[in-house]
């Protein structure tokens, strides 16, 4: 599903952000990103969405080498590997429900789809009766599970979870985790940047590590390392 | 194709109502800058049309010997009406000259105590007097007379004429010159506000955007509705332009019809025979001023 071939990311002034990383995770998926602030993990989930390129190296996403990827071909990869911040990038003066057609509207989806579809994965996300509150009346974890929501809308392959627990607490980061769970039950590969250990520990599923741009271990059941 | 372009249209009007105050100030430039541009041109017009008045009061005299015979005269005026620069050539007789003469200076006392003391004896010669084809041609002219000799020829007041030609070909390059580096200077300041305008638009937006690029829009889509925006404003600044400046000539006309007494210039009439060239070039090239700004203005602060 996603493949990373010798991958570095070399940014300007010479700063090494990925040094020969390689990786495969399969179709299904959950995997966990870890690593220190710094150690490559953003600029990572940055080269599977298209905004940055690799400096060497090849990414390929199915058979997509995205490496390669045109100026007019990143929205569509955008679709197909959805991506939910720590910050959740939620606009304040829509609705919860408005920031999920939201995501609809500006990919020319009609409005009576948008209308069927937003509020069912509203209710996926356990947000139907709220769901017509403004991000700033509701939750952290309310406001992440709309980020998630409205990454759920294209019923993406992939869903990059960049430090989606970063701003919540204990009770709320498990809901969002739980929630993600369910997400690669239904067969959309996750990929969870983090570096909560906490939760690592508790998911027991396969780990990445990075340290200082480089790969350092791999395990297939693996718990947080660094 | 259909719903994402009713989308732009839609997300560009909510953002022209949204930040109305922006909207506003961005057309009151727009209309402020092309009024000064547009005020540039009715200046040059003006100043045009009153070299051209001046120019066709000047003509020239060849003044003949008072008793040169007819046919030698008539044989000049021939030979001088064959200059290609000529476009007229009259023949003004002692008498006519003097019949003049006292007509311009009848409120003269001196001139006409001057007269009566000659005691009826006319002291003015017989002239040929030349009028240009082209006012343009006005030096080319009188290289041509000086080098007309003729024995019946007694003197010519080209030189003078000369110098005033000159002086007011001078003027008018000057005027046009200034004209020239003021457009090119508003032009600049016109570039700038319609960018930093654009820039202001794009950075209050610059949460929408990131949100519009995390989501999947195109990068039409999210570029879509800042140009179509920037289309607007020129719309709206070119009918408030045409409007308020259609108010302007009214008011000024009837001063220049009190200048321009004898001469049947309308400065309204020169706008409205040019009306498609000058408004049509203006909003062609202010919208593209506009779209590129914006264009750039998103390219760079978006990074699609």
């Amino acid at each position: 599903m996603i493949k990373f071939i010798h991958v570095s990311k070399i940014y300007p002034a010479n700063v090494q952000a990925l040094d020969d990383v390689s990786f495969f995770i399969k179709a299904g998926e959950f995997v966990s990103l870890v690593g220190q602030s710094g150690s490559g993990k953003t600029t990572l989930v940055k080269l599977l969405i298209g905004e940055e390129r690799a400096t060497k190296g090849q990414i390929m996403i199915g058979d997509w080498d995205i490496t390669k990827l045109s100026q007019s071909q990143a929205p569509y990869l955008r679709r197909q590997a959805a991506v939910i911040f720590q910050d959740y990038k939620l606009l304040t003066k829509k609705t919860l429900l408005e920031n999920v057609e939201f995501a609809l509207q500006v990919c020319g989806q009609p409005m009576k789809k948008i209308k069927s579809i937003a509020p069912q994965v509203m209710k996926i996300v356990g947000l139907e009766a709220k769901m017509h509150r403004y991000p700033s009346e509701v939750s952290g974890g309310e406001k992440q599970r709309t980020a998630i929501a409205r990454a759920l809308v294209y019923q993406p392959k992939i869903l990059l979870a960049d430090e989606p627990t970063g701003n919540l607490d204990s009770i709320n980061a498990k809901e969002i985790i739980d929630l993600l769970l369910k997400i690669n039950s239904f067969g959309t590969t996750v990929l969870l940047v983090t570096h909560n250990r906490e939760i690592v520990n508790q998911l027991k599923r396969r780990v990445i590590t990075l340290h200082d741009g480089r790969l350092v271990s791999d395990q297939a059941v693996g718990k947080y390392m660094i | 194709m259909f719903i994402s372009l009713a989308r732009i249209i839609k997300f560009s009007l909510q953002d022209i109502g949204r930040n109305i105050w922006l909207s506003l100030v961005t057309i009151v430039i727009l209309v402020l800058t092309l009024f000064s541009v547009n005020m540039l041109l009715a200046v040059r017009a003006i100043s045009s049309t009153a070299v051209s008045t001046i120019k066709q009061k000047i003509d020239m005299s060849i003044y003949l010997k008072p008793d040169a015979p007819a046919e030698r005269i008539s044989f000049l005026q021939a030979k001088i009406a064959e200059i290609p620069y000529v476009g007229e050539v009259r023949f003004v007789s002692k008498e006519e000259a003097l019949a003049n003469f006292t007509k311009n200076y009848q409120r003269d006392a001196k001139i006409s105590e001057a007269l009566r003391e000659l005691g009826g004896v006319n002291p003015l010669s017989p002239s040929l007097v030349v009028k240009p084809k082209n006012l343009n041609d006005f030096n080319a002219l009188i290289q041509s007379l000086q080098q007309t000799k003729d024995p019946i020829i007694e003197a010519g007041d080209f030189d003078n004429h000369k110098e005033i030609i000159d002086k007011i070909d001078a003027i008018t390059k000057k005027v046009s010159d200034a004209g020239l580096i003021v457009s090119l200077l508003f032009v600049v300041v016109t570039l700038l506000v319609i960018y930093n305008t654009a820039r202001v638009a794009i950075y209050t937006h610059r949460n929408e955007i990131a949100i519009m690029r995390l989501v999947g829009a195109s990068n039409w889509f999210i570029r879509g509705p800042f140009l179509l925006s920037s289309l607007i404003y020129t719309l709206i600044g070119m009918v408030l332009l045409v409007s308020i400046f259609y108010v302007f000539l009214n008011l000024l006309q009837p001063y220049l019809e009190t200048f321009f007494a004898s001469y049947n210039f309308n400065i309204i009439n020169y706008f409205s025979s040019n009306f498609v060239l000058i408004f049509g070039a203006e909003f062609v090239v202010a919208a593209l001023v506009n779209l590129l700004a914006a264009w750039w203005a998103v390219g760079r602060y978006t990074k699609v």
